[in-house]
């Protein structure tokens, strides 16, 4: 079966959200262009497997988010897994409250394990449902949930943001706004 | 009345979302769609075109001949 005008035209506009992606997980703009050209490279190659009419953008981030770690491995380059690795490597300034640099952001994200950087960009930032971000990874939607908390918890430390609005429907925030209500 | 109505409101306003915990209320969530779409209105290389372009020339797109 031959490759269908329009599959190279979903290509072609997925690859910025697509390089985004690899950039966020690769770290460096040649590897992550390498990780996109490998990514286009398969995706036309397994054109037949994709079914039309389902998300195309997720099995692109699929394939690259595979292509991504199988290169890691050859690499010999451990995954880096969520424990542990963290302390040493926080070197960014204590931000304003509300003036938080873009650059600091980057800084701060480039320090999470892969696994947490991964889920929160998925959810926070590509736009996928929980459900779709979880078949990309291979995993189940709880883990990625864990895994996004992890991720916004440690984000929140290393950047040092204790900011109000920065607080979900938890404990703390509920009694905070019980205490001002009463 | 009046008054009531936009004290409550006021008080809704200030809750933080409960349905996404990286939101528009959040920080965070704000920080990392900056981040991204930054990346995402990044000039694409022409690499990739053209590399699509040869894929094409291998194995071209459908043709009724």
């Amino acid at each position: 079966m031959a490759v269908s005008q329009d599959f190279k035209a979903d290509l072609l506009a997925a690859i910025p959200s697509l390089r985004a992606f690899a950039m966020s997980l690769a770290q460096g703009g040649d590897k992550a262009d390498d990780l996109v050209q490998e990514t286009l490279v398969k995706a036309w190659d397994k054109h037949e497997s994709f079914q039309m009419g389902t998300n195309l953008k997720a099995w692109l981030f699929t394939i690259l988010r595979n292509e991504f770690y199988s290169q890691m491995r050859k690499r010999g380059r451990e995954v880096q897994d969520s424990d542990g690795i963290m302390t040493g490597r926080l070197a960014v300034h204590p931000a304003q409250h509300g003036q938080l640099d873009l650059d600091d952001f980057r800084t701060a994200l480039e320090q999470l394990p892969e696994d947490q950087r991964e889920a929160i960009i998925l959810i926070g930032a590509s736009g996928f449902s929980y459900e779709e971000a979880a078949e990309i990874c291979d995993c189940a939607v709880g883990t990625i949930k864990s895994r996004v908390s992890r991720a916004r918890t440690r984000l929140q430390d290393i950047l040092q943001i204790s900011g109000e609005a920065d607080f979900g429907p938890d404990a703390i925030a509920s009694q905070v706004m019980g205490s001002s209500a009463a | 009345m009046t008054k009531k109505i936009s004290a409550a409101q006021a008080t809704t306003v200030r809750r933080p979302s409960t349905a996404d915990p990286l939101g528009p209320n959040s920080e965070i969530g704000r920080k990392l769609k900056q981040y991204y779409d930054d990346l995402v209105s990044d000039e694409i290389p022409d690499r990739f075109a053209s590399l699509l372009a040869q894929l094409e020339e291998a194995r071209p797109a459908q043709k009724e001949d």
